[in-house]
């Protein structure tokens, strides 16, 4: 399985004055600026023909998906906190595993990118996906005001679709960085803790403040694994996850190093007992 | 809010090919897992002395309130049950577990376990979409999985139950509300040793997550199932989340921090998770370790970028270097071994035990081609790829040596003549009940006895990694104790609650057939049975007695246990309240065992543990064995590795034993007023219309 693979591109493409939607976002997301874009007319319901200004996200889940051990803890702890259930389905970053794939495609961390120019808020025709002012701009989902269209979940141009809908509550919800989390003791938001990234034992995830650069998923999917303990551990480092070429020379030294002990205790022990046999011949 | 269960066990009646369902409040005195499983096999099979082919044999998978909660070490589990067809000379009532993602989507599907009874008339597979359960044809004219090795099948049941091969939402059930997935359903089968009803079939799950010892891959083939399959879409209520996750968070302060590595203990896995085991070596490929579902010890096994043997850890990974590398020091690539053994859904443990004596008898001119053994495989070449796959594919299918070694080495050697002066000499180094030696009876006894008492080599680690691994192998690593055996008894000692005695954990020559020893023996029993086994706590991540992260290297047990167990059902369970569960459970498995004929006499281990103190030749690395010893009013780590068994001593530590439990030393079964204490009075009058009390 491929990694966050963009979908419905042509769907979501417009006209920007002679750039797509897309260039246009990742281009200013790699400033680290809002979107400041002209009327848009969404399924029929006018929105304000005046040029919005939407402010960037005070806050972004990046995440080494390399890193990942697939134990699934974020998926639980984002159902528990908002929720006060445990679910796969409610989670708002999902985490999906294929034993059989060949490493690295085993495995897909799909967070929520808090888009500098949100396609969910955008289709949204009642203001329930919104850019929450309050809590550091995160774009997240009022469920008071859903309608159940489902255009938010539809719009997210990633797959799988960032914005879910909640068929236990009826409802679409998203990523909020753990505003709205009233099963837990914590404050989260922009400025607070995050659930997943609080039981992730292995540091899969993080919380930037800077917007990440929007192509593709090198802003958001990184290498975690240079300052912690993963060389330690003997994890591959290198960027692609594999071991860089410094390891894989270590490994090789090490393992003639442990090869020329093994002769050398041969040698003696053929030079004491006259015969060297393999352990546990019988 | 909810209290951790789903709420219903669903029956599968693959002869009627019919389901129904338990509620589980009616089962919730037993915690969970093994205990719930033992319960409910109480109640549906109704012959308990069926033989385990037989179709009124009750197999159930099972979780409890912990099974996908966020609870580290638990949160992946399912445990699994029934009359075993490993067992010899009886096929003993067993258990055995797996981790991995399927115990999530059993209790998000809405299901706390599964009970199959019956025997479907053709193939078929168990899919299981939430509430929605069919029975489909895995036959050739089906779904085509029968005869799929345990690899091939899962991936095809991916296929077929979600809607395309990305990491998309697949909407199962006919509206958006009916729930939605990315995730792949948990899936467990048989390979094809199960099908042919090898005894030492294990079940898989994720290509390496295992239920080896028991030979229940043959009870799915008996049954003529060859997979279930559940997705869950659903949710999972528990009583207290802002405890969880506060519990959590402790857990996660108190075990291992890979931003703060601590010098590792040897022999204990805690310097870094152990999932590369079964992935391929540095520089080779690149791999990254797996955990079970909410846990972070990545026992689970490893992925790598070859794809081989995923999710394969410990002994499976071991199998060919312990078994036939080991012998004569080929070069077989390991993890492509691995990947077979896993395929063909094969028990490591009796595949590793067997080559040993195997290749004695070659070696000895018994076994080859035309002699008294016949067979033509290339016994001089153990331990070539080649020799492996031929030997895995001629257990799975019976050919060759396989037709009679399918039965399990016990069966196999009873057939030959061989099976009482071979298990005299250790050249068969069976622990007991016909399952292979693992850790030494002899040597660490609460793993001896506890195999001899139970019905099979009963897997428990808590002694095993770290009063014998970590005490082993700190000084052959040349690393000082973290502290004298005198501290280290202590801190452990009181955490064996209620009794918290120090002296239970004297593994000298008088220690281990001493009274503590008594009390260590059924402590041991019945914390394994309700916490580990029904909990269901991994045996890989409890007991934790000794623990780098914290202060003093204390340990998260006993508090960990039920810290989750209560913010998730919301009951205010002790520790000891689970070691009565425990122990009530405990007194369950027996009264089967008594129903199928176990006598005080069947409480055995095989003899060559009481003649020789030589290392079984496939468990190589216990040399040396140090375990923590009180001799002359002091204690310290003694090597006991030269140790042998007294039959005499052990069968007066079996009297003092049963009189502990509330048994009839006599026959080893428990007396009506133990069993009536417990609140087994149905069990008692079971066992009084059968004449066993």
């Amino acid at each position: 399985m491929s990694e966050n693979e963009e979908k419905k591109n042509e769907e979501v493409a417009a006209p920007q004055g002679g750039l797509s939607r897309r260039q246009f976002v990742t281009g200013l997301g790699g400033l680290g600026l809002g979107a400041i874009l002209g009327g848009v007319i969404t399924g029929g319901l006018t929105q304000p023909a005046a040029a919005i200004a939407i402010p960037g996200s005070e806050g972004y889940l990046v995440v080494d998906s390399h890193k990942c051990i697939g134990c699934d803890s974020c998926m639980m702890a984002c159902s528990l906190t908002h929720h006060g259930n445990l679910s796969f389905s409610q989670s708002r970053i999902q985490i999906t595993q294929n034993p059989f794939a060949l490493y690295p495609d085993d495995l897909t961390v799909a967070q929520c990118r808090q888009c500098p120019f949100p396609a969910c808020v955008e289709a949204c025709p009642t203001g329930a996906c919104h850019v929450d002012a309050a809590n550091g701009n995160v774009r997240t989902v009022d469920p008071a005001k859903c309608i159940g269209c489902e255009r938010c979940v539809n719009a997210c141009p990633f797959t799988p679709s960032r914005a879910i809908w909640n068929g236990l509550e009826k409802h679409a919800e998203k990523c909020d960085l753990c505003a709205d989390t009233p099963y837990w003791n914590e404050k989260g938001g922009a400025d607070g803790k995050q659930a997943c990234i609080a039981v992730c034992h292995m540091h899969v995830i993080t919380l930037q403040k800077d917007v990440p650069v929007q192509a593709g998923d090198v802003g958001y999917n990184v290498n975690l694994r240079t300052k912690d303990g993963s060389a330690q551990l003997k994890l591959p480092t290198g960027d692609d996850g594999f071991y860089t070429p410094a390891e894989i020379a270590a490994a090789k030294a090490a393992a003639a190093a442990a090869a020329a002990a093994a002769a050398a205790t041969a040698e003696r022990i053929s030079t004491t007992s006259g015969a060297a046999k393999p352990r546990n011949a019988r | 809010m909810g209290n951790g269960y789903a709420g219903k066990i669903l029956v599968v009646d693959l002869t009627a090919r019919t389901t129904s369902t338990l509620n589980t409040s009616d089962y919730a005195e037993w915690g969970g897992g093994h205990g719930m499983g033992s319960a409910i096999f109480w109640d549906l099979c109704k012959d308990k002395t069926v033989k385990a082919f037989d179709p009124g044999n009750v197999l159930t998978v099972m979780t409890g309130p912990l099974q996908g909660t966020l609870t580290p070490f638990a949160s992946g589990r399912c445990e699994v049950q029934a009359i075993a067809p490993e067992g010899f000379p009886v096929e003993w009532y067993a258990r055995s577990g797996f981790g991995g993602r399927m115990a999530g989507q059993l209790k998000y599907a809405g299901w706390d376990g599964i009970a199959v009874m019956g025997k479907a008339d053709k193939p078929v597979w168990i899919d299981i979409r939430n509430q929605n359960v069919a029975i489909r044809d895995a036959s050739a004219s089906g779904d085509n999985l029968w005869g799929l090795d345990t690899v091939e099948v899962e991936k095809a049941i991916y296929k077929l139950v979600r809607s395309k091969d990305t990491v998309d939402w697949t909407q199962y059930g006919g509206s958006r509300d009916s729930g939605r997935s990315t995730m792949n359903p948990g899936v467990l089968s048989c390979g094809p040793a199960g099908e042919n009803l090898g005894r030492c079939a294990s079940l898989i799950h994720e290509g390496g997550g295992g239920a080896g010892q028991g030979g229940f891959g043959a009870v799915f083939g008996s049954k003529n199932l060859k997979s279930i399959s559940v997705i869950g879409t659903g949710s999972i209520g528990v009583a207290d989340p802002k405890a969880l996750m506060e519990a959590r968070a402790w857990a996660e302060a108190n075990w291992w921090d890979i931003d703060n590595l601590k010098p590792g203990l040897p022999g204990m896995y805690t310097s870094r998770p152990s999932g590369a085991l079964g992935a391929d070596p540095i520089g080779n490929v690149g791999s990254r370790d797996n955990s079970c579902l909410g846990c972070y010890k990545s026992c689970h096994g490893g992925h790598s970028s070859r794809g081989l043997a995923p999710n394969s850890s410990c002994f499976d990974a071991f199998y060919n270097m312990m078994g036939p590398f080991s012998l004569n020091h080929a070069s077989s690539d390991n993890a492509t071994t691995t990947d077979r053994l896993q395929r063909m859904g094969i028990n490591a443990w009796e595949a590793v035990m067997s080559i040993p004596w195997l290749v004695g008898l070659f070696r000895q001119g018994i076994l080859g081609p035309g002699k008294q053994i016949d067979s033509n495989l290339n016994w001089a070449d153990v331990g070539s790829e080649e020799f492996n796959k031929a030997w895995l594919e001629a257990l799975a299918y019976r050919t060759d040596v396989g037709a009679d070694l399918a039965e399990g080495c016990a069966r196999a050697a009873t057939k030959w003549g061989r099976y009482d002066q071979d298990t005299t000499s250790g050249a068969l180094a069976i622990c007991a009940h016909g399952y292979a030696h693992h850790y030494d009876a002899r040597k660490e006894v609460e793993w001896g006895y506890g195999t001899a008492l139970d019905a099979r080599d009963i897997n428990e680690h808590d002694v095993a990694l770290t009063l014998y691994w970590y005490t082993s192998m700190a000084p052959l690593m040349g690393m000082p104790y973290i502290m004298p055996a005198k501290d280290m008894v202590e801190m452990i000692g009181a955490t064996l609650l209620p009794y918290a005695d120090p002296m239970m954990l004297d593994y000298s020559d008088e220690g281990i057939y001493s009274d503590a020893m008594v009390k260590f023996i059924s402590w041991h029993r019945s914390y394994n049975r309700f916490w580990k086994q029904s909990g269901i706590f991994c045996d890989w991540g409890v007991t934790d007695w000794i623990n780098p992260y914290t202060e003093g290297y204390k340990g998260l047990t006993p508090e960990l246990e039920p810290k989750f167990y209560n913010a998730v059902t919301g009951k205010n369970l002790t520790f000891e309240d689970g070691m009565k569960i425990g122990t009530k459970i405990w007194n369950l498995d027996r009264a089967i065992f008594a129903l199928q004929g176990r006598t005080r006499d069947l409480d055995a281990l095989a003899e060559w543990q009481f003649v020789s103190s030589k290392a079984a030749a496939h468990s190589v690395y216990e040399i040396p064995y140090i375990m923590p010893a009180f001799e002359n009013g002091e204690w310290s780590y003694k090597n006991v590795n030269s140790r042998m068994l007294d039959h005499a001593k052990f069968e007066d530590f079996k009297t003092r034993y049963y009189t502990f439990e509330g048994w009839d030393p006599k026959t080893g079964i428990a007396t009506r007023e133990t069993l009536e204490k417990l609140g087994l009075g149905k069990v008692a009058d079971e066992l009084a219309a059968a004449k066993k009390i």
